[in-house]
This record gives structure tokens, C-alpha cells and sequence, in this order.
């Protein structure tokens, strides 16, 4: 055997508890399995938010409609990056493209994934932005001019005809692609829900969890996103939207926590053979990661902080920005609580014997491709796309003026 | 392309025109430019298909045996050992069939060799033959007691463990392995005859364990037994709801 391996095995042999198998001493879905559905997560839970203006009308969102739509697609450029660099030999990422596996779930990924990006994202942003790309064609010059022209597909046509097919075209889209954003995430939570040998995944709830999560985070992660950047680019925030959205995202974590609590019900109830190494593995390994990561600070808090807003309506409408700092500290707790729910999920799952009687440790490198430093460098990737996209598709008239336009048509009549 | 333009809306044609170029481009790329063996599973398959070819066959299989050594064969299907093949014992044994006299397959006989199945491991089933290699008639070879052909015990099992084997397997190996089991069950002579009707009694009281474990255990087989404090011990529960009395582990 490879000496290397030998070495960090017999590091890990120590913390081992009770009895398990040979092949069970290491973790082999290490922290690249936990940034992957965090990302695709993000991805699915933002277009829920572009598509909460496009479809079901909240007006008083309008101002997050195109950075979400961003948000999403630079999150979604990333996503396979985790897997394939999963896998260790990213270099080979074009085999998967020749040689198409359609018997396998886990290839399923690659035929989700291509159907979201092409078939939606990138058309609902291509129509959203189409008419602004021919402006700033317009108005550059030299090679800005011509990436421009290029990004509109050489379209001129800003016509009544062209435009009201843009609108004809965006309603289509976005609902097909709320049943395609609930399909790329729930496809996530079913590759793990269908593992019938691992008590911990093996259950029908898994999907709707990380569905449910992953519009929490990905509501959380663009309601971050416009506090930060909306006064670094010397915007006001609007805090109607911000309210409205965070509106949104509360009822999202309670269904969430909801869900949750009747998966834990059930199993408790139920007390089949597995509980008692599960309950073992959540008050030791896991359990700051669950308990106080995930539970208490992920959406307990978070659910308290939003609603002392909600019993103090009039304190807290006085003070926009006491508003603004619950909701900035609730937004980032969560973000915190949705990737520690994704680790728990993933390396929990991995923890503990198939014998029930023991459980291992999970170590994690620092350096090479499974290690923490490639893992917040995958994390870190999105937002500087999201930079060069912002560079490109700028959302700031939107993110400014209609946001107040939209506000006031909502206080009119909706 | 002048008239699909007029015909459908500006953006949409584009876009008709984009997704068709990129089928084209694809179809082009998959069906002209990748060379046919490249998508072909088979040629994929062909190198580790000559790679495992190219392997020298060292395993006869059992029906090689049976030629030769019927009566073994005819003992080992009735007894326990029957789903081993010949081979898992005696090593590869392709060699021996091609010329038997010269090449003799290996006969395990260390004490090592059997406990790799039988030493006694809790993940393994219930009721499994495990034994203590240290404590298990020492320095003794396991085929003197035991025909690996036809593996039973060398004593016919009696009393309780005619019937309760697997519980008596589990005590063999465990610390209450002095122990009788009339120490804590009264089989009533009814039992034999109708073992539902007639149960034998089990300890109902903490007071039972407490008095080998209890911290003033004053019984004489309770000189070496892990003592506690049976006012604080444990609380409200009684001993088996977290200790397994025929094999009885402490958690550190």
C-alpha cells in the first residue's frame, strides 16, 4: 500500500470509536462535496428570488431581479468545478462530454446542470439584458463595442415587436425555470436521499430539505450581496425591498426548520436500529456543527432577530438602521447555518459505521485539490465572477431607480 | 436568413440561429472531428480486458478438486464449511492439478490461520463459533480438536447450550464466561419438556447484579468484578437496559 496513505491513516486510527470497517477509516466525499451543494444551492434559491418578480409579481423585489439573476449564474459557472476537481483529474473534464452516461444518477448531474445553464439562465439573462447590451454597444467603442455587439448576437432591433417577444419570452422562461431550479437542487438532495444503505441520507424528506435551504440561502446570499454593494457603489439601500425579501427568506427558514424538525420527529419516533450510533454521532463529531452551528445559529437566532422586528413593528420602522444590522447579522448567520447543514449532511453521513457500532473522524487537508484552500478558493471564485459580471451587465439603474418605481406602484395597488 | 428574420422576431431568430450553429458544431465535433475509438466503450474496455488476460491463472476451482478428492467433498457439503471453496484453505492450487505429485497445495495448520474467521470480534453475527485465541485451549492446533472438513464441536453441546447456542457462544468469549447459567436463571425441569410453557426465571431487581457488582459485594465470585456505587450508578435503570449480561462491555 501507498506509504502515504498508510501514514495518514494511522493518524486517523486514534480517534476512531468502537468498531468499523477497513474501508469506512477514511472519508472519501471530503470538503469538495460540501462546497457543491452550497453552490448549486445558491444558484437554485436565487433564480426563486428573480422569479418571486418575474412570476409571481413582488413588485417591491424588482430592484434584486437582475443581480440575483447574476448571482446565479456566476454561482452556477462553479458548481461543477467541486465535482470535477472531486473526481482529481479536472484536466479531464472533456471525457465526460464524449463519452455521455445516461444509465448513471450521478451522470444525470451533467445533463441537469447543461438544460439549466443553457436552457434557462443564460436565456432569461441574455432577454433581460438584450436591449442594454445594444445600448452599450452603441455607446463604446473598439473592442467593448464589438464584445458587446457579440454578447446581443449582432442584434439592433429594439423595436416594439422585438422587445414585447422579450417580455413574451421571459414569462416562459422563468416558469420553466422554477420547476428546472427545484429539479437542479432536488436532483442534489435525491442523489443523497437514494442511498438506501446510509440512514443518515435514506430519506424522501432530503430533497424538499435541500430545496427549502436552498431558497433560505440563496434569498440570505442575495440579500448580503445588495447590502454590501448598494453603498460601496454609492446607492441607498431600499429598504422596502429589503424588508419584503427578508420577508420571504423567514418564511423560507421556517419552513426549513419545520421540515427539519419533522425529519428528526420521525426518526426519534421511529427509533429504528440506527439511533442510537446517529444520536452518538450528533452529541460528539457533530455537534457543534449541528447543534450549535446549524440549529442555534443558522436559524434559531436568525429566526428570533427577525422576528423582535416583526413583534416591535414600530420601534423598529423607526430605526432603518437597526433594521439594516438585524438583517445584516441574520443574513450572514444563516449563510453560515446552510453551509454547515451541507456538511453535516455530507460528512455526517460519512461518520459513522454500517456496522452502527462505531464512528470515524473526518481529517481535512490544507493544501492540494481536497483541501481547505481550494475549498474557499471555490467559494471565493463566484464572487469575483459575479465582479466581472456586474463590470458587464450593469444592474445598478435597476438596483437604484425602478427599485423606486416599483415601490411606489406596490404602495399604489398590489 | 433575411426572411427568417422578418418571419420571427428579431431575438428569437438570433437565437434559432445560435442553437442550431451549436447543434451543427456539436454533431460536427462528435460525429466527425472524435475519432470513432475514443467513443467506443469496447476499446475503452479492450486494454484492462488484455491487462487481466495477461495474468497467470493460479486457481483450479473447486470442481478441479472433486475430481480427485471426492470423499473430501462428500464430507464437506453436509457440514458448515460447505459454502468455502477448497482453495480458500489451501491456497491456489492450479499448479498441483497440472502435475500433482510435484506441486503440493499448502495445509494450513498454525493456530493463526482459523481465527481469522473465528476470534472472537463483535461486529461479527450473533451466534457465529468465536472464540479467544489466548484463552481458547492454548498452543493446541485447532484440527486437533476440529475436522476443517467437517467442522462441529468436539463435545456434543449439553444442557442449556443445546438449545441456546449462540447465547453460549456469546458468554464463552465474554467476562462472565465462569459463570453457570443456573448462577442467574432457575430452569425448571418443565422447561426441557415445553421450553414456551415452562420459562426459566431472569433477574428482576439491580439488587441482582449489585450483589457481584454492588461497591460492598460481598460474594465469592465477585472478587475480581468491576464494583460500583449502586445508589448513583445508573439511577432509575436496571443493569440490562445498558449492559448486555451475556456479554457484558464497560464503556470507558
Amino acid at each position: 500500500m501507498n506509504p502515504e496513505l498508510i501514514r495518514s491513516l494511522q493518524e486517523l486510527l486514534p480517534q476512531i470509536q468502537g468498531y468499523i470497517y477497513p474501508n469506512e477509516i477514511e472519508i472519501h466525499w471530503g470538503l469538495l462535496i460540501v462546497v457543491y451543494p452550497y453552490i448549486t444551492g445558491v444558484v437554485a434559491g436565487a433564480f426563486i428570488l428573480a422569479s418571486l418578480v418575474k412570476v409571481f409579481n413582488v413588485k417591491e423585489v424588482q430592484p434584486l431581479y437582475r443581480l440575483s439573476l447574476l448571482t446565479a449564474l456566476a454561482y452556477l459557472l462553479v458548481a461543477p468545478m467541486a465535482l470535477v476537481s472531486h473526481l482529481g483529474h479536472p484536466e479531464r473534464f472533456y471525457e465526460i462530454l464524449l463519452t455521455p452516461q445516461t444509465s448513471s444518477a450521478m451522470a444525470m448531474f451533467g445533463f441537469v446542470y447543461a438544460w439549466y445553464l443553457m436552457a434557462v439562465l443564460l436565456l432569461e439573462i441574455w432577454f433581460v439584458h438584450r436591449t442594454d447590451m445594444i445600448d452599450m454597444a452603441e455607446r463604446s467603442k473598439g473592442a467593448t463595442r464589438l464584445l458587446y455587439r457579440a454578447l446581443s448576437l449582432f442584434s439592433r432591433d429594439k423595436g416594439e415587436r422585438a422587445v414585447a417577444f422579450d417580455h413574451k419570452a421571459l414569462k416562459v422562461i422563468t416558469i420553466v425555470g422554477i420547476p428546472s431550479a427545484f429539479l437542479l437542487h432536488g436532483y442534489v438532495g435525491f442523489i443523497f436521499g437514494s442511498i438506501k444503505a446510509n440512514p443518515w441520507w435514506s430519506s424522501v424528506l432530503i430533497p424538499i430539505v435541500f430545496l427549502f435551504s436552498a431558497i433560505v440561502s440563496g434569498i440570505a446570499l442575495v440579500v448580503l450581496l445588495y447590502m454590501i454593494i448598494t453603498p460601496l457603489t454609492g446607492g441607498k439601500i431600499n429598504m422596502k425591498c429589503v424588508d419584503k425579501s427578508v420577508d420571504f427568506l423567514f418564511y423560507a427558514v421556517i419552513v426549513d426548520f419545520s421540515l427539519e424538525m419533522v425529519d428528526f420527529i420521525h426518526r426519534v419516533y421511529q427509533s429504528e436500529e440506527e439511533i442510537k450510533i446517529l444520536s452518538e454521532m450528533v452529541m460528539s463529531k457533530l455537534f457543534s456543527s449541528l447543534i450549535i452551528i446549524q440549529v442555534l445559529l443558522g436559524m434559531l437566532i436568525p429566526l428570533l432577530l427577525i422576528s423582535l422586528t416583526k413583534i416591535f413593528k414600530k420601534r423598529f420602522s423607526l430605526n432603518e438602521d437597526m433594521r439594516k444590522m438585524v438583517y445584516f447579522i441574520s443574513v450572514i448567520l444563516i449563510q453560515f447555518g446552510i453551509f454547515a447543514t451541507r456538511w453535516n449532511v455530507v460528512i455526517g453521513g460519512q461518520l459513522f459505521s454500517k456496522s452502527f457500532r462505531g464512528l470515524t473522524t473526518y481529517k481535512m487537508g490544507f493544501g492540494g485539490i481536497e483541501g481547505l484552500l481550494y475549498a474557499i478558493f471555490l467559494l471565493a471564485l463566484p464572487i469575483a465572477i459575479l465582479f466581472v459580471l456586474l463590470k458587464l451587465l450593469p444592474p445598478w439603474k435597476e438596483l437604484r431607480e425602478e427599485g423606486e418605481v416599483g415601490t411606489e406602484a406596490a404602495g399604489a395597488g398590489v | 436568413m433575411g426572411k427568417l428574420f422578418e418571419k420571427f422576431p428579431d431575438p428569437l431568430a438570433r437565437l434559432i440561429v445560435v442553437v442550431v450553429a451549436m447543434i451543427a458544431l456539436g454533431a460536427f465535433a462528435y460525429f466527425v472531428l472524435i475519432p470513432k475509438p475514443v467513443k467506443d466503450i469496447d476499446f475503452q474496455w479492450a486494454d484492462a480486458v488484455k491487462r487481466e488476460k495477461a495474468r497467470p491463472v493460479r486457481y483450479a476451482g473447486f470442481q478441479a478438486c472433486e475430481e480427485c478428492h471426492g470423499e473430501i467433498q462428500i464430507k464437506k457439503v453436509t457440514g458448515y464449511h460447505k459454502d468455502l471453496s477448497c482453495e480458500t484453505c489451501h491456497g491456489p492450487a492450479k499448479a498441483h492439478t497440472e502435475d500433482p505429485d510435484k506441486v503440493k497445495p499448502t495445509i494450513p495448520t498454525a493456530r493463526t490461520f482459523c481465527p481469522q474467521c473465528h476470534a472472537y470480534n463483535p461486529s461479527r453475527p450473533r451466534g457465529f463459533p468465536q472464540i479467544n485465541p489466548v484463552a481458547h485451549n492454548p498452543l493446541k492446533p485447532c484440527t486437533s480438536c476440529h475436522n476443517p472438513h467437517d467442522p462441529k464441536p468436539p463435545t456434543t453441546p449439553k444442557e442449556c447450550s443445546a438449545c441456546h447456542g449462540e447465547i453460549a457462544r456469546m458468554k464463552a468469549v465474554s467476562h462472565h464466561v465462569q459463570l453457570e447459567c443456573t448462577v442467574c436463571h432457575q430452569a425448571p425441569q418443565q422447561h426441557k419438556i415445553s421450553p414456551r410453557s415452562v420459562k426459566p426465571t431472569k433477574p428482576q431487581t439491580r439488587e441482582f447484579c449489585g450483589k457481584c457488582h454492588g461497591k460492598d459485594a460481598t460474594d465469592k465470585l465477585a472478587k475480581n468484578a468491576p464494583k460500583i456505587d449502586m445508589g448513583v450508578h445508573g439511577e432509575k435503570y436496571v443493569c440490562w437496559q445498558c449492559h448486555y449480561p451475556h456479554s457484558p462491555e464497560v464503556e470507558q
